[in-house]
């Protein structure tokens, strides 16, 4: 099988899960920020816990190797993140829920949203120069990963972020309802 | 088997199950083909490949020659699979907009809150991608490529992303949303 065929049968099943967690409805995105439905949360920590599980198992089997590192640039990591969130608090989607939106046939999705990310990546490529070297440089700590940098074992790692995001969702699953009982 | 296939037709999964899907997905593509996930570069190569055909003196620089240059990138391929994938999941639950009447605006949380005009929808999502697939750029990547991605190798700079991204979203929707936060 190609590598295009491949990506192609990936992107269809992650396309069908962004599709079957409800991704790619407005108020899925957007409530999740109001902590009044976790689902975005959740998904997301469940996708990453059987993701490093099966990543770092198959790697102590040296059956994969892993690809480059995405670099820990403190500053950009945290300037880009906060940015972003508020592109998604307002529009209510991300990259890849758009594409699988248009896909549904919403229309705010294929027409304003893909033009829109378009358009936002040439605004990106031409004022690169002047703006990322100059971010990525702060706090700069290149591509590694946890366990490297505090000399952990992974699979210790990927226990505590498990337990810590079962106790996430259990703290804010209450703040919510305490909330709820509130309003 | 009935009932794995009326599981297969509900609109909405649990959120559990949908993401072991994605989480084998993400394994998947490194195993088969030591690639990551990510949706936010495609339109960026797809920017270089048109913007060098409209005005090639003013996207050549640096960052689409060698960056993102302009070439068909596996990433690519599998945003095109996403769109499908979309496609396919709203068609086993009969959820499809294509041709429907609200298909331009669609959704009742928006309606309540910005009021019925497309135009102000549409405008949001123009906007709002733009400011995404920006700060996409400076961050390294979106909730896919660097989120889900990097998460999954434990990069620190996955984890410092999520974190920005629920603070400022969670003050986001406090000012648009006011009283009914």
């Amino acid at each position: 099988m190609s590598e295009f065929m491949i990506a192609l049968f990936l992107g269809v099943f992650f396309g069908f899960a962004l599709n079957k967690a409800g991704l790619t409805k407005y108020h899925k995105i957007v409530n999740v920020f109001r902590l009044t439905d976790l689902t975005v949360l959740k998904f997301m920590m469940t996708a990453l816990i059987v993701s490093m599980s099966g990543l770092y198992l198959l790697r102590g089997l040296g059956l994969v190797t892993f690809p480059n590192v995405p670099p820990t640039y403190v500053a950009a990591n945290v300037i880009g993140g906060l940015i972003f969130g508020i592109g998604m608090a307002v529009s209510g989607f991300c990259p890849g829920t758009c594409a699988a939106g248009s896909g549904e046939g919403k229309l705010d999705y294929l027409i304003p949203g893909m033009l829109g990310f378009l358009v936002g990546a040439v605004i990106y490529g031409l004022t690169y120069p002047q703006v990322y070297p100059a971010i990525s440089a702060i706090a700069s700590v290149g591509n590694v990963v946890i366990p490297d940098l505090w000399k952990l074992s992974p699979f210790l790692a990927i226990a505590l972020f498990t337990v810590l995001s079962l106790f996430l969702f259990y703290l804010i699953d209450r703040a919510g309802l305490h909330r709820k009982g509130r309003g | 088997m009935k009932s794995i296939i009326a599981y297969i037709r509900k609109d909405e999964w649990s959120p559990y199950v949908a993401g072991v899907l994605l989480g084998v997905v993400g394994v998947l593509a490194v195993w088969l083909s030591n690639s990551l996930l990510g949706a936010s570069g495609a339109f960026e190569n797809l920017a270089g490949i048109i913007g060098k055909q409209i005005a090639p003196d003013l996207f050549n620089n640096m960052y689409f020659n060698y960056i993102m240059p302009p070439e068909i990138t596996w990433s690519m391929i599998l945003l095109v699979g996403v769109f499908f994938g979309g496609m396919l999941g709203a068609a086993t639950s009969g959820t499809l907009k294509w041709g429907k009447k609200d298909s331009a605006n669609s959704n009742t949380q928006w309606k309540s809150i910005f009021g019925q005009q497309t135009w102000k929808r549409w405008a949001v999502a123009f906007f709002g991608a733009i400011v995404l697939e920006y700060a996409a750029g400076i961050a390294g990547g979106c909730t896919s490529g660097l989120a889900i991605s990097g998460g999954m190798l434990l990069a620190p700079a996955a984890f410092l992303f999520i974190a920005g991204m629920f603070a400022s979203g969670i003050l986001t929707t406090m000012l648009i949303y006011r009283k009914r936060y």
